[in-house]
């Protein structure tokens, strides 16, 4: 029971309310669980408040929800179901595929409630037996639209859709309000949600090309199993109800043919007809032209911004090269003048000289000291600098007769001691070259020439005779003297200096002269015909020239040589060809050829040998 | 959409399957609703539930027992020592975290607690799909109220190793009170709801505000030192002395294994004393061959545990003391866990709270599990769950809305209209009546704060007067902070009268 207010009271605030506290919950329940959702949802009305709407919009759903009966009800013919409006049936021609499962229901409910037989019997109204009274028509229509598979096929054949699809003519002229409509109507086909508007001239390009991408993409749940002419569940036995499936299967996929080149025809005609499109190609268009312009240009501009800086380049370098030539040119003149202006000087300054020595008469007494001393100035003159030569004017235009006199005379004597000088370093540099060429090419300090014969023999001797023979440069003198043809007899001394001096001469020039030597050797031969009278100890270099394996005698082979020729001796009948074979890679003619090079080997070392032997006797 | 609901205990673990609108617990393979969280290695097989159980007699050194009290602890934790010292299973160190070594095969090998709780998940998994018939993952999983961030991640972990989708991890009080549907039929009203578990080795009671639907958590205590197996122990040393008298001399006491059997037979009397006047206990073979049998009477069993049930009920009252409430400000006493099946202690909680609905018509020992399958099938399906916070608050009205009326006999009532801890933002709908002689009528507003001064005062005047009383039509609501708006409307005239009150900042 409420309190009762007085006169005075009035509605008013005392003090403010306490503010609200966080605490923390259990994360359990339906009510925790509407919270956090309201709360994700950032919606501030209270979960009653959100329930109650909800309840609300259901109720006034219910409230609009009316029925518009069908005037033609009571004279329909249950058997021709197949041509009936079902939703006419039900009273809800004006929702048809809009309608909710509730309203359908609740249609359904109303209806029966009004014309059921038993209650137009209660009426007194005339029932007609059995099947065939308007009410199975009722039972069919709740029957089909009732089942979400049946209502989509019924559906799908709307007897009240406008199939038709406009020609090009008519939507060329008012595009807009000629398809608007159309695929408004045709949106309701589509399986998916959210169908994109037509939209109007304003429409921006992504908007254009997403709607013309979902309709080229249309997917429709349209389908045309109310239209089979055969039922399934009529057939007597299997095989008939797999024909009639069969049947129905490729009618239904004709139609649904025929639907997807409707759509497609619809959308392509729309396509064609659309001035946005064109439009939009010929945006396109004209800013691909003031690219490809501006493409152009720009590589124009770019060429020709080259072609600048290359000229500009070209002239730059020209105009350094002018410049360079013309410093060049400058200096080459200054160096002239200068050298002209030096030249001039001196002239000057030789016929200041000249004249100062002529007017002195040559700082001599008589006519042929005058001459000498004249001989004498223009050498002078010739000699000195310009400077000397001036510093010598200054001396001689200062000073007195006597003065100049001892000056020429001293600058006289300095230049014929630089004359002199000269010539001597001359004779000297001369006798220097000479004597090098002379150590050079081998020439002794006794003036016994070494040819290149005789360095070739000595060398060959010193191999021969190695250290530790008995007296060896006496052997090997010997050995030179009796095979040198150059006739010149050398002492054990000159040999010892000469192989010093060969030893100590770099290998290349060893090199070299061995080469020479051969060389040489190989052109005595060849031009002087094969003539092997006389058996020098090269012969065996001689191989080379002929048949046979040219290849020097190894160690191993030497050895199997020396082997076999004492296996064989003379007396052995074909002793040559045994001792072939016995030596691998050498043939008869090899080993004969080996043997006497060795024999002469030996003959003349023994030769050498006795004759030192000999001298020592004596 | 099926879900799943797991309670995962200390001695067993539940589950219940949510399907059709309905809860209901699933048996195992084994017949039983509950499945002891025992895992036995063997050398070749891990066994899960009751045989591990039950084979522990032989196999006790390779057999983990209560394994949730490692679960997501390190080594060095107090609690794990003490499970340390307590399991016949080796616990070994490694890299700071426990590990069961289990010497069953050949080598040695160490598990983690995480594989053993995955073993009892996975058996609770398949316990489930063998009963929906199909691959259902998702599930919710309680957790204590006091287990650790680093706990509940390991269980959460065990659960998605075993293969479950993990939805949520939920208290096990609240799943308690979610069993008995309290708070769920309307999202108004205010109650305090106490939940008394007593599990096989712990205690928790928990007290609850439930408040616009929404469980708050006032105050918990859990003691680990006292459940189901200090009574079964109490009884086991009891059998033992009578073995002892019986057989005049065999003290069985220090025969680990004879205990253990002894135990087997005890927790199977104690079960019995639950419904039964009196329990037949036998030990085939107990000692030396020779055979145990004995009678207890439920008597004799309340007696040897007296002690035990009066330090099971102590904590109640210290917890509502905390919480500052009293034994009559608790609306509902929820009972869970199996110990809260002995019908000694439901009389003494029901003496304690003499005037209070005592809900223990589930079975005490599957509450929880059904109430995790009920949260299962609230959350199975929504593809936007919350993430998973450490706490989740909402805001809630600091104080009372009362409005002054006046009794019949002419004294001073204050009707609560708004009560505090209402999760915002809220609307309350009243129906107030004045009498109809009056042609004005006053609604003094208070906030309990401050009961001597009026907050605010609505007038409605000019009202026809008229035999009836009028009837006021009272919207309170109060947005999310804090600030009131009431509006008053005189449901024949439709006089009406509105005012806001902004929240103090």
């Amino acid at each position: 029971m409420l309190l009762e207010a007085l006169d005075g009271d009035e509605t008013v605030v005392f003090t403010a309310a306490a503010g609200s506290v966080q605490v923390q919950v259990e994360p359990v329940g339906r009510w925790f669980e509407a919270y956090v959702k309201r709360r994700n949802r950032n919606v501030s009305a209270s979960f009653q408040e959100l329930e109650e709407e909800e309840e609300s919009s259901e109720e006034s759903e219910d409230e609009e929800f009316q029925l518009e009966e069908c005037s033609m009800l009571r004279t329909l013919d249950p058997k021709d179901w197949k041509n009936q409006d079902h939703y006419a049936v039900l009273g809800l021609p004006h929702l048809r595929y809009k309608a909710t499962q509730k309203q359908i229901k609740a249609a359904h409910k109303a209806i029966v409630l009004k014309h059921h037989p038993d209650k137009r019997k209660a009426a007194g109204e005339q029932i007609v037996e059995g099947d065939n009274d308007y009410f199975t028509c009722i039972t069919k229509a709740i029957e089909i639209l009732s089942d979400p598979v049946k209502r989509r096929a019924f559906d799908s054949v709307d007897p009240t859709f406008d199939n038709a699809v406009p020609s090009k003519g008519e939507g060329k002229e008012n595009f807009f309000e000629v398809f608007a409509s159309v695929f408004e109507r045709n949106a309701r086909w589509s399986s998916k949600k959210h169908v994109p508007k037509l939209g109007t001239m304003e429409s921006s390009f992504e908007e254009v090309d997403n709607f013309y991408s979902f309709w080229y993409n249309f997917d429709s749940w349209r389908e045309f199993s109310y239209l089979d002419e055969e039922e399934k569940e009529k057939a007597e036995c299997r095989d008939e109800r797999r024909w009639i499936e069969k049947q129905n299967r490729a009618s239904r996929a004709q139609r649904k043919k025929e639907e997807m080149n409707r759509i497609r025809t619809l959308v392509d005609t729309a396509y064609s007809c659309d001035p946005r499109i064109k439009k939009f190609k010929e945006e396109e268009k004209a800013r691909k032209e003031s690219e490809k312009k501006a493409k152009a240009e720009a590589k124009k501009r770019e060429q020709e911004e080259k072609e600048r800086a290359r000229q500009a380049e070209l002239e730059a370098a020209r105009l350094a090269k002018e410049k360079e030539e013309e410093e060049a040119k400058q200096v080459a003149q200054q160096a002239k003048k200068e050298k002209e202006i030096q030249k001039k000087a001196i002239k000057k300054e030789r016929q200041k000289l000249r004249t100062t020595c002529k007017n002195w008469n040559y700082f001599a007494d008589n006519e042929a000291d005058s001459v000498k001393m004249m001989e004498e100035v223009e050498k002078l003159c010739d000699r000195l600098e310009l400077t000397s030569l001036q510093s010598l004017n200054e001396v001689l235009a200062s000073g007195s007769k006597e003065d100049g006199k001892a000056a020429v005379e001293n600058q006289v004597q300095e230049v014929n001691a630089q004359l002199q000088r000269e010539r001597e370093a001359e004779v000297q540099a001369r006798q220097a070259a000479r004597s090098a060429e002379q150590a050079s090419g081998g020439g002794g300090a006794g003036g016994k020439g070494w040819n290149e014969e005789d360095l070739q023999l000595l060398i060959k001797a010193v191999n021969l005779f190695p250290a530790g023979t008995n007296a060896r440069w006496e052997v090997i003198a010997n050995y030179m003297n009796l095979h040198s043809n150059s006739g010149m007899k050398r002492t054990a001394k000159d040999v010892i200096n000469k192989a010093k001096n060969l030893q100590r001469l770099d290998p290349l020039q060893k090199d070299e002269i061995n080469k020479k030597a051969f060389e040489k050797f190989k052109k005595e031969h060849t031009s002087v015909a094969p003539s092997i009278d006389n058996a020098v100890p090269s012969e065996r270099f001689d191989a080379s020239g002929s048949d046979g394996n040219a290849a020097p005698w190894t160690t191993e082979e030497q050895k199997l040589l020396e082997q076999a020729l004492k296996t064989y001796p003379v007396s052995t009948p074909e002793r040559w060809e045994k001792i072939a074979a016995a030596v691998p890679g050498r043939s008869k003619k090899d080993c004969m050829k080996r043997y006497k090079e060795l024999v002469e080997m030996v003959k003349a070392k023994k030769a050498a040998q006795e004759q030192v032997a000999a001298k020592s006797k004596k | 959409m099926a879900a799943i609901g797991v309670h995962f205990g200390y001695t067993c673990a539940c589950v219940a399957i949510f399907k059709d609108g309905r809860a209901d617990v699933v048996a195992n393979d084994a017949g039983d609703r509950v499945t002891p969280a025992v895992v036995a290695y063997r050398d070749t097989e891990q066994i899960v539930g009751i045989a591990a159980k039950q084979g522990r007699v032989r196999n006790a050194a390779n057999t983990v027992v209560k394994v949730k009290q490692v679960l997501g602890r390190s080594f060095d934790d107090p609690e794990t020592q003490a499970h340390r010292t307590e399991t016949k299973c080796q616990v070994v160190n490694r890299e700071q975290k426990p590990y069961y070594e289990i010497t069953a095969g050949e080598n040695p090998r160490y598990v983690a607690p995480e594989d053993v709780a995955k073993l009892i998940f996975h058996k609770m998994k398949e316990t489930a799909q063998s009963a929906l018939g199909s691959d259902v993952n998702e599930a919710v999983i309680t957790v204590p109220f006091e287990f650790a961030h680093t706990q509940k991640r390991a269980l959460r972990d065990a659960a998605e190793a075993a293969g479950f989708h993990v939805l949520r991890l939920i208290h096990e009080p609240a799943a308690a009170l979610l069993a008995y549907n309290i708070g769920q039929d309307s999202s108004s009203g205010k109650s305090h709801v106490l939940v008394y578990k007593l599990g096989g080795t712990s205690l928790s009671v928990t007290a609850l505000q439930v408040n616009g639907g929404m469980f708050r958590v006032l105050s918990t205590h859990t003691d680990h030192s006292i459940g189901g197996e200090s009574f079964t122990q109490a009884l086991a040393q009891h059998l033992a002395s009578e073995f002892k008298r019986y057989t005049f001399r065999h003290d069985v006491s220090g025969n680990a294994r004879a205990m253990l059997k002894l135990m087997n037979g005890a927790d199977m009397a104690k079960h019995s004393l639950s419904t039964l006047g009196s329990a037949n206990c036998f030990v085939d073979s107990l000692h030396d061959g020779i055979d145990f049998e004995c009678n207890v009477s439920r008597a004799r069993f309340e007696l040897l545990c007296s002690a035990l049930f009066n330090k099971s009920i102590q904590p109640i009252r210290t917890l509502l003391e905390k919480a500052g409430l009293s034994t009559s400000s608790i609306n509902k006493v929820v009972l869970c866990g199996g110990s809260a099946r002995i019908p000694r202690l439901q009389q003494m909680i029901r003496d304690m709270f003499p005037d209070v609905e005592l809900l223990s018509s589930a079975p005490t020992d599957e509450v929880i599990a059904v109430g995790a399958a009920l949260q299962a099938g609230l959350l199975v399906g929504r593809d936007s769950l919350v993430p998973e916070e450490e706490s989740i608050t909402v805001d809630v009205s600091a104080t009372d809305i009362l409005v002054k009326e006046l009794d019949d006999s002419g004294a001073e009532v204050f009707t609560v209209v708004l009560p505090s801890g209402t999760p915002l933002p809220a609307r309350r709908h009243h129906i107030m009546s004045g009498a109809g002689k009056l042609s004005s009528l006053c609604l003094e507003i208070y906030q309990r704060l401050s009961r001597n001064n009026t907050t605010y005062t609505i007038v409605l005047r000019d009202l026809q007067p008229r035999e009836e009383n009028h009837n006021i039509d009272t919207v309170v609501t109060m947005k999310r902070d804090g600030s009131v708006h009431v509006s008053c409307v005189e449901q024949s005239t439709g006089r009406s009268e509105v005012i806001t009150i902004a929240a103090a900042s």
